[in-house]
């Protein structure tokens, strides 16, 4: 295998990240909740810079408080802004709960949050206060996906509680599209399998044009919700990475867990079905059958095109491992993998698709897309696969980019992209066997066999990248 | 006095009407701990003096986030280099934190030498950086010393203040005390110049570079749009320095003027009354009579050229209002330009405006209008539904919020995608403020499936009405009075 967390030109820099930081994650997660506000204690750039490249992603609004600390929290310590946060955000905005994630600055000096979260609820006893939910997100481990990990856990860790067993299962989705839990919600309908979703950013970050939109989220996973999923028949997680609740409901609760893989690509989505029907008894109906027979027609109708394309794919540890076995059961040639967060895990998933698929890619686990960069230089690419930060390599290496991921700004619909269970499915791979027809192939879609011109090869560069207008 | 909107106690006189008492809204404070502020840091607010700068790498001395989300954000326009696009950081990690960062920062900037050569490398501290007492100045020095190349430390730490205006200082203070004065030009002109406080966003700066050069005038260097440290480095010999955007730059020109005795001017070329004025200030300074009726004929063709094109838009665009919230100089840069198109700004306000600001702010707007200071986003929201304005400009953040209440908007920060500056500029500025306010998805906004279904069952009632009242009529010829 050929693992390696960076390339060898390169030992200390991150030069164009593909991980963010902790309380992203943190946030992320929350976006989910119903009528609940993030906050993150630390400087007022944490949650602006987070909100800026949340927004113009969605295109919706997205609202994180701050604790807006200043030079004088340094000295003594941000508890006075944290309570004076927790009363402002009771009194104006009277959600149901709150979710406080920490940051670099707050964990160095040491707030204690959980301590001074306490303490606001003992000042405010004769008060009915909102759930107040802390969560320790330092910035300097990890990545965003663990974030999202702990701030999960903290959920059910907080609010679960054992009462009556119901039928539902418990569904942590991972950092996935909006339109991708649509797409995990209807196969669990189509199963007849209740579910609570954690956390379901379905309609909150794909919201119509109405000014609701604007007061905290009325959809999304409730508090009662959460506390129900004690009681739960059992929790599967669709990213291996995010698997910390369900295994604390297993251990605290006897709900059975299950974590990955995430249902990208045929064998995923049977994987995933085959774990539901693990945990609780439901029947395959023939409407799934038929979804999973509509993919393979599309893979089947796709696969001259696409076969022995080769394709580089960056983006969080459980999407680019759930991509590659994707890509690969469709015929083409992964050849360069990255993701930004340091995983075991993702190695170890990637060993076992590279030996199932008798593929060798470039493995990079903790890498930068400067690294990945170097590595598609070494190794070649046909397509990119991730997130806008990518259009500068595609460019360069004159192969089209595939934006799927986060973030995408120079492009509308991220939160409409869906590719998994079968009908995501569908729709990635009509989506790019289409990108590689209008790449490699001429207009009546027959492969272009001469060299490209110089010319074709600018044209086709600006009609790609061009989003800023030339003056 | 009745406050602008229902808001906390203590927020109320941050928002006030021009002409009704004081005019200048109380600012320059903290926010509030809770709300959902539209401010940064103080490390984004140097980031973004410096980031334009394009043959430089921009190194941030912290954990992933604070460089993750402020990579290659500003929207500036590069005609050489885009080293400046990339995003790097030390990636500090729980052990850099606990022994220190310093020997990862001096590692990594080496690093970066070697793969990159850049002009420069600027070194932002970050929150973190500064807790953990990292002296970042030393570890600049000496892999300066080491590699050769310009390394710059950037005293940023975000948490510093509640303003990003000192963010704009600090930026200004690592090219005064690191980078200018550090070259002589091969040669200088009479007419040589800065321009400062431009940071070519969407290539602003290309709609006033052609002007200033046609009218004789030799630029030195520009801070930060589109240039290299070492036209920066030469900065010093300029004879004049003119300032675009006031909020950020004035600083610089004002230690340039009090270390080099280089006389300032400010300008403003968004709009065409303040391009004109811009230009015939620069020449009335020269004092060269060539000069002086070379630029007569540039702002006769200018003009010229304008006319025609923004008929069209003006016409469907006189007596709209504007809202403008902003990041600073916007908030009153752009009123003339606006009221050149026959719009009426009704409120302008900024997020980090200190009273100064405030001052330009209420000199330029009419009486009536609203000027408010730190707006969150609850507010924002109950500003834009009472006050209903055709149009708000502000940034990325505030865009939704607009366009979910069935507000136009245009974005006048990062994201801007057409450059405004200029006589050119005034063209697409009208273009673009036109494509939102006069689209007609607008009126479409505010309809719903409700009001089909009212409808209908209105027409219903009406035509059972009015069967009804055709069973019960009497038949044509007043039957009725013969029976």
């Amino acid at each position: 295998m050929n693992h390696s967390n960076c390339h060898p030109d390169k030992k200390f820099a991150v030069v164009n990240p593909s991980k963010i930081c902790q309380p992203m994650g943190a946030v992320q997660a929350l976006l989910g909740v119903k009528d609940t506000m993030p906050l993150v204690h630390g400087s007022q750039g944490c949650s602006t810079y987070m909100r800026f490249q949340l927004t113009r992603h969605f295109r919706e609004p997205i609202e994180v408080a701050s604790t807006s600390l200043s030079e004088k929290t340094v000295i003594y310590g941000g508890e006075f802004n944290l309570m004076k946060a927790l009363k402002n955000i009771t009194e104006k905005q009277t959600p149901r709960m709150i979710a406080v994630a920490s940051s670099c600055l707050t964990e160095t000096i040491g707030d204690d949050m959980a301590g001074i979260v306490e303490k606001f609820k003992d000042a405010n006893l004769d008060q009915d206060l909102p759930v107040i939910i802390p969560v320790s997100t330092p910035s300097y481990t990890e990545s965003h996906v663990e974030g999202y990990n702990r701030t999960i856990k903290a959920l059910v860790e907080h609010l679960a509680i054992k009462s009556v067993s119901n039928d539902k299962i418990n569904i942590i989705t991972g950092i996935i599209s909006p339109a991708d839990v649509t797409q995990v919600k209807d196969i669990l309908k189509t199963l007849k399998c209740n579910s609570i979703i954690l956390t379901d950013t379905s309609e909150n970050l794909d919201g119509p044009l109405t000014e609701e939109t604007l007061s905290l989220y009325e959809s999304g996973t409730s508090v009662e919700e959460i506390e129900d999923t004690a009681n739960s028949l059992g929790t599967v997680t669709l990213s291996k990475h995010v698997n910390s609740a369900g295994v604390f409901l297993e251990k605290k609760f006897k709900v059975n867990s299950i974590a990955g893989p995430l249902p990208a690509g045929l064998e995923n989505t049977d994987e995933f079905i085959k774990n539901l029907c693990l945990l609780g008894d439901y029947e395959i109906p023939k409407s799934l059958e038929k979804d999973r027979g509509r993919l393979l027609d599309a893979m089947v109708d796709a696969h001259s095109y696409n076969y022995h394309r080769k394709v580089a794919i960056f983006g969080d540890p459980d999407f680019v491992s759930g991509m590659t076995r994707f890509t690969a059961e469709m015929g083409m040639i992964p050849s360069v993998v990255c993701t930004g967060t340091k995983s075991k895990i993702f190695n170890e998933d990637m060993d076992c698709i590279s030996r199932e698929k008798e593929i060798s890619p470039v493995i990079l686990a903790g890498g930068d897309l400067y690294d990945m960069h170097q590595a598609i230089k070494e190794r070649g690419a046909d397509i990119l696969i991730g997130n806008s930060y990518g259009a500068s390599m595609a460019q360069e290496e004159n192969i089209p980019l595939f934006r799927v991921g986060f973030p995408i700004f120079d492009r509308l619909g991220a939160q409409r992209i869906s590719t998994l269970g079968y009908q995501g499915g569908i729709e990635f791979v009509d989506r790019i066997t289409n990108t590689i027809l209008d790449f490699y192939y001429d207009e009546a879609g027959y492969e272009i066999i001469e060299q490209k011109t110089k010319e074709e090869v600018e044209k086709t560069k600006k009609s790609q990248y061009s989003t800023m207008e030339e003056i | 006095m009745e406050p602008v909107i229902e808001t906390f106690e203590s927020r109320k006189k941050h928002m006030c009407v021009k002409g009704e008492g004081l005019s200048i809204p109380v600012c320059d404070k903290a926010s509030m701990p809770g709300t959902v502020t539209q401010r940064t840091c103080v490390y984004g607010g140097a980031r973004i003096v410096l980031m334009p700068i394009t043959d430089s790498i921009h190194l941030v001395h912290g954990p992933i986030g604070c460089a993750a989300c402020t990579w290659d954000i500003r929207g500036s326009k590069s005609s050489r280099e885009d080293l400046y696009k990339k995003g790097c950081s030390t990636d500090l990690q729980e052990k850099d934190i606990i022994f220190g960062g310093e020997k990862k920062l001096f590692e990594t900037v080496l690093e970066l030498n070697r793969l990159f050569n850049p002009g420069a490398i600027f070194v932002y501290a970050t929150c973190v950086a500064g807790v953990i007492g990292d002296d970042i100045k030393a570890v600049c020095k000496k892999a300066q010393k080491i590699t050769g190349c310009r390394v710059i430390p950037v005293q940023s730490e975000g948490f510093q203040d509640h303003n990003k205006t000192k963010g704009h200082w600090i930026g200004g203070d690592a090219l005064l005390d690191y980078v200018i004065g550090t070259r002589e030009p091969e040669k200088t002109t009479p007419f040589d110049i800065n321009i400062v406080g431009e940071f070519n966003v969407a290539g602003d700066l290309w709609g006033i570079k052609p002007l200033l050069e046609e009218m004789g005038v030799n630029i030195i260097s520009t801070m930060s749009g589109d240039s290299h440290v070492e036209e920066i480095a030469q900065a010093h010999r300029a004879k004049l320095n003119i300032v675009q955007c006031q909020k950020s730059s004035n600083y610089v020109a004002q230690k340039m003027k009090k270390k080099y005795g280089m006389p300032f001017l400010k300008v403003n070329f968004f709009g065409l009354d303040q391009t004109v004025n811009s230009l015939r200030e620069i020449a009335d300074f020269f004092d060269d009579e060539e000069m002086i009726q070379c630029t007569e004929k540039i702002i006769e063709k200018g003009l010229d050229e304008v006319q025609d094109k923004i008929q069209d838009y003006k016409e469907r665009l006189t007596g709209k209002k504007v809202a403008l919230y902003v990041g600073g100089n916007k908030a009153w840069s752009l009123v003339r330009a606006f009221e050149e198109l026959g719009m009426d700004v009704m409120m302008s306000g900024t997020k980090n405006g200190i009273r100064e600001d405030y001052e330009r702010i209420k000199e330029t707007v009419r009486d009536g209008t609203i000027i408010v200071d730190d707006a969150n986003s609850t507010e924002l929201v109950r500003l834009l539904k009472k006050y209903q304005p055709d149009l708000l400009i502000s940034g990325a953040k505030e865009k939704y919020i607009s366009l979910k209440l069935g507000i136009p908007f245009c974005d006048f920060n990062h994201d801007r995608i057409s450059a405004f500056a200029g006589f050119k500029g005034f063209v697409s500025f009208a273009k673009e403020v036109d494509a939102s306010v006069s689209s007609p998805v607008f009126n479409l906004t505010s309809t719903s499936l409700y009001d089909i279904s009212n409808n209908l069952n209105s027409e219903k009632n009406l035509k059972t009405e009015k069967s009804s009242d055709e069973a019960l009529s009497p038949p044509s010829g007043g039957d009725k009075h013969e029976s």
